[in-house]
């Protein structure tokens, strides 16, 4: 019973191309998305990781080793169910930094291009056992199904041609699967689907066999168990103990292989970024696993049982060759096939990508051709790569000369890969460890590794000298294979570990060991870019990567983003230039990227800002709603507290960075500037919308920390704000917080009470003003009645002389009260003019004068004629009919008041003396209060002296009071005023 | 570093009691699968640990 060759080549090419099929129904979406990104779909395509040693070489574990086979399973079952002490933190540090292989990782945490490429060679070559083992597999399983099996145990020549053919097929479907993505970016749907179909596969296969082998061999489940009893020997042997030390190496180097090995790391960290498949992978690749072992004590047995001859590896194989089923044979050979595929293809992609992204790409980038993207060069840099690591795999085997037993390729592949677990350990967890130590360990541990277990299997070469020294340091002297493994790990990690303490940690190995810590974020700083905007991006990256692709790579971080490409954001640049490095090191690896950012998109050199920028880091915390606990929980709600607070005082708030960068905005300072927070948080100041910038930049610059009155024009609407500032010394680097008062609707009840003020004093003024008006008309009057009968020319001219000198003095009355009345009803901006100080006293005492019921006090105006003060003259008559009142009204009949003024080079003092009652001390801090007074009810609104002190910080000046100024029963109030000098200017000398 | 306490907890017992477990894996009057019962009892252990949840998102 047997198949033709050709019938097998058949077989092997209609398998696989039913597989690519898979794959293109899955890319295409004929497949439902429901299933290709079903969690279940991801766990079975972690079932990678069961190639040909779980179809054939476990069974030879197993009569090797006993129930030790199972450790096999149970390095990868115990490596996901603790995934959240290792998988977790890588699955974080992939997903942000795009990285798809160990050797990125390791890159990525070493920051060193010479990491990625030693890990890379290292890699390939630990791998070279375990790609001879698939390869080996499948044409050992096609030699045996294709012919006589004494033909097969003596025909090696026949071994490579099989072997060969099998190796140009998968080489053919590695291309088709591996480059039809331009990067890892993306989840690869098609290859996911197919290997998990694959896994299906095998599983499935195999479980069939097992019903088989109990219900066709052993009669039954209770068939079985008679059999053991009747063959007590065999569950001796089975739980026979092998050597503890042996055990835990097994367990260990199988540990290790789940997260080491390049097929199992893609299709955990390069094909999945969520957290949720992992966490199903966590029970559901256990649960696989425990299927996948099942039935291999059963088959085993059964072949035991049957007697046939062929080698315990084939085992499932000679099952269906001993029970004369064509269909069986055939079930194990796709068994075999599809975990063989399966670990080729996805190890081949996998080295494929990292020979790239480590052995090429870092030291020589693609040149950018103009008619070709950086995209299509990488693809056929893959497609190349391909055929020659599998033709690599292929001359490994040859070079075995089928001489090796599937479980010893295996064990060599898995103690090679241990090595690289002391690195990938160290990434989360030992901030200490630094590049030299990860290569020297691996040099050391390697080597011996290369020396005491690989050497053997390929030359005469034997390592028996060194397997007592080895007995000796490991103390296991049963197993040379677990002896050489212990030294070798062990001199790895004490070299890594003595040369990273005796050696220096760079700053860029610190930085990076802090981003890779389980408990750190990446702590971006606020370090400015040179380039100023995102549309200058591409530009920056065209010499490095071409236009093409440099606008490509910048659009596609926009678009991940949401950001537009007029993007001047200092904050938003820092995200966009780490996405790209991200992008990039997705598509060209860790150490490219890093090259092409730092010289294309550099930050600028001496103004960098080491603060954190914590307006990222809060909301990267706020995005992520990370689940604290105890004290972290407790600061988390603490935090939250204090920035609800700040968020929702009724007062606006902003927090400006130490470089000018917006840290905080807060709703109140929505509402005051109508401007989103979103939209200018890590902008810089001077970049927000008109007119805050120059406000806020130039307060921010100011040496004072109080702006009392500042008036804002918003679309034709004037609004007046207080400003206030502190500097954040402590542990807020220099940031500045900036607190902005809207004051609009106390200046306009303000402005409404002045022009109230001035209707009362108006209206006080009244009586006097139509006892004045009144003595003008009469005289008018009495002139007219003269002029009905005057004849004499000259009398005439004289009387209308009278008349026109009665209707100046009441055209004067009218207009002094106008001015007074018309002196702001709003309030409008204030315009600081030249005015002449002595006559707008002597108008105020015009004023004042016209009240005919007010005490006869004495008005004296020293004022020099030629002093010009900058004020506003009608707001400053306000200030001097108030002042003048009130000293008027402190006063008795017999009252005296001075008003003198004093100039120095750059101000002119002025001083309102009278000698009235005086104000007591006590009371001299209120008098500017609104509302206060200490006249009697009716006769004063309380308004006087807080309009003259708001006049006066209108014009920019100061009002002072002091009291008493005399000695006696009158002590006298003296108000002083202080106004900037004026003069007119050339123009207006002019 | 966030403190996996269930997962330390539960690595702490399994290596107090590997010898006695390995011991009951191992009887000669058990039953072959035995180990794969226990296997099993693993993965529903996982199961319930997962659904409980952990968080590494930052």
């Amino acid at each position: 019973m047997s198949y033709s060759l050709t019938q097998i080549m058949v077989f092997v090419i209609a398998y696989l191309s039913g597989l690519f099929a898979v794959a293109h129904l899955a890319d295409s979406g004929a497949i439902s998305r429901r299933i290709t990104h079903h969690p279940a779909v991801y766990v079975l395509s972690l079932g990678v990781f069961a190639g040909a040693m779980a179809t054939n070489g476990v069974i030879a574990l197993a009569q090797q080793y006993g129930y030790n086979f199972l450790l096999y399973y149970m390095g990868a079952v115990v490596m996901f169910a603790a995934a959240a002490l290792v998988l977790m933190p890588l699955l974080r540090l992939c997903r942000v930094y795009q990285l798809a292989s160990l050797a990125d990782v390791l890159t990525f945490r070493f920051r060193s291009p010479w990491v990625g490429a030693a890990i890379t060679i290292a890699m390939c070559v630990t791998l070279l056992p375990l790609l001879a083992l698939q390869i080996q597999a499948v044409a050992g399983t096609v030699n045996l199904l294709a012919g006589d099996s004494t033909v097969v145990t003596t025909g090696p020549e026949r071994h490579n041609q099989l072997a060969l053919f099998f190796c140009i097929i998968i080489t053919a479907f590695s291309i088709l699967f591996g480059t039809r993505h331009r990067s890892y970016q993306e989840r690869n749907t098609g290859l996911v689907t197919a290997i998990a179909f694959e896994s299906v596969v095998k599983l499935s296969a195999l479980l069939i066999l097992m019903f088989v082998a109990l219900y066709q061999v052993f009669g039954g489940f209770g068939g079985l168990e008679h059999w053991l009893t009747d063959n007590p020997h065999l569950g001796r042997q089975l739980r026979e103990s092998v050597d503890g030390d042996v055990a835990r190496t097994l367990l260990l180097v199988f540990f290790a292989g789940a997260v080491c090995m390049p097929h199992i790391f893609h299709m955990a960290f390069a094909e999945n970024h969520d957290s949720a498949e992992m966490r199903a992978a966590t029970w559901g690749l256990p649960l696989y696993l425990l299927l996948l072992a099942l039935p291999v004590l059963p088959i085993a047995w059964a072949c035991l049982k049957l007697g046939h001859s062929v080698p315990a590896e084939f085992s499932s194989l000679a099952l269906g060759l001993a029970l004369e089923s064509t269909a069986l044979s055939a079930l194990a050979f796709v068994a075999s096939l599809s975990a063989a595929s399966a670990t080729i293809i996805v190890t081949t992609l996998a080295l494929a990508n990292m020979c790239l992204t480590h052995l090429v790409v870092p030291f020589r980038l693609p040149k950018t051709a103009m008619n070709q993207s950086l995209y299509t060069q990488l693809l056929w840099g893959r497609r190349i790569l391909i055929p020659v690591l599998i033709l690599g795999g292929y001359s490994f085997y040859s070079a075995l000369g089928n001489e090796q037993q599937l479980t010893e390729l295996a064990l060599v592949a898995f103690a090679g890969t241990l090595h690289f677990l002391p690195g990938l350990i160290a990434t989360p967890y030992w901030p200490k460890a630094n590049r030299l130590g990860l290569l020297a360990g691996l040099a050391g541990g390697l080597s011996i590794w290369f020396i005491a277990l690989l050497m053997p299997l390929i030359s005469n070469f034997q390592a028996d000298a060194l397997h007592p020294l080895f007995g000796a340091l490991s103390g296991v002297t049963q197993n040379a294979w677990a002896a050489a493994t212990l030294v070798s790990i062990f001199v790895n990690s004490g070299l890594f570990v003595l040369v990273s303490l005796v050696t220096r940690t760079t700053k860029s190995e610190r930085v990076a060991a802090e981003i890779c810590s389980m408990d750190a974020r990446a702590r971006p700083t606020k370090q400015s870019l040179a380039v100023v905007r995102a549309a200058d991006f591409s530009t920056q990256l065209a010499p490095a990567l071409g236009a093409k692709t440099a606008k490509s790579e910048v659009d596609l971080a926009l678009e991940e983003l949401q950001f537009s490409a007029d993007e001047d954001r200092p904050y938003a640049l820092r995200r966009l230039r780490a996405r790209i490095e991200a992008n990039l090191s997705g598509l060209l690896g860790p150490a490219a990227a890093n090259r092409i950012i730092e010289s294309g998109l550099p930050f600028q050199p001496g103004i960098d800002d080491d603060g954190d920028d914590l307006y990222s880091m809060e909301r990267d915390i706020d995005q992520a709603q990370p689940r604290f606990t105890g004290l972290a929980a407790d600061l988390d709600d603490l935090r939250r507290h204090h920035r609800e607070t700040l968020d929702k005082l009724p007062i606006g708030a902003c927090s400006i960075g130490a470089n000018g960068e917006l840290l905080m905005w807060n709703r109140s300072m929505e509402q005051i500037t109508q401007i989103e927070a979103d939209r200018v948080l890590g902008s810089l100041l001077g970049s927000i919308p008109a007119p805050w910038n120059q406000i806020l930049a130039g307060f921010h610059a100011a040496d004072e920390d109080t702006a009392p009155k500042t008036e804002v024009t918003t679309n034709s609407t004037v609004r007046w704000i207080s400003l206030h500032k502190a500097a954040i010394e402590e542990g807020g680097k220099g940031d500045t917080i900036i607190l902005v008062e809207d004051i609009t609707d106390y200046e306009v009840l303000e402005s409404e009470l002045l022009h109230s003020e001035r209707l009362a004093s108006i209206g006080r003024l009244a009586a006097g003003v139509a006892h004045e008006i009144g003595n003008p008309v009469t005289g008018i009057a009495c002139l007219a009645q003269n002029l009905e009968y005057e004849t004499d020319p000259g009398e005439i001219r004289h009387m209308a002389q009278d008349i026109l000198k009665q209707t100046a003095r009441v055209t004067r009355i009218v207009e002094s009260l106008m001015n007074f009345s018309h002196t702001g009803s709003s309030a409008g901006e204030v315009e600081l003019l030249p005015a002449n100080l002595a006559d707008c006293v002597d108008e105020a005492i015009h004023l004042l004068s016209l009240d005919r019921d007010a005490k006869p006090v004495s008005f004296n105006n020293h004022c020099d004629r030629e002093l010009l003060v900058s004020a506003d003259s009608q707001r400053l008559l306000q200030v001097f009919v108030n002042l003048l009142g009130n000293a008027r009204d402190a006063c008795d009949e017999y009252g005296e008041i001075h008003i003198r003024a004093r100039a120095d080079a750059n101000h002119i003092n002025i001083d309102v003396e009278d000698n009235g009652c005086g104000i007591p001390a006590e009371l001299q801090q209120q008098v500017f209060e609104p509302f206060f007074t200490t006249k009697d009810p009716g006769v004063g609104t309380g308004l006087g002296l807080s309009l003259v002190y708001s006049i006066m910080e209108d014009m920019q000046g100061k009002v002072m009071v002091a009291s008493p100024i005399l000695d006696g029963p009158q002590p006298g109030t003296r108000v002083s005023l202080q106004l900037d000098r004026a003069s007119y200017g050339t123009s207006f000398q002019t | 570093m966030y403190i996996h306490r269930a997962l330390l907890l539960a690595i702490g017992i399994i290596l107090v009691f590997l010898p006695s477990i390995a011991q009951w894996l191992t009887d000669s009057d058990t039953a072959w699968y035995r180990p794969f019962q226990l296997w099993f009892l693993l993965v529903l252990a996982a199961y319930w640990n997962q659904r409980s949840g952990f968080s590494d998102e930052l």
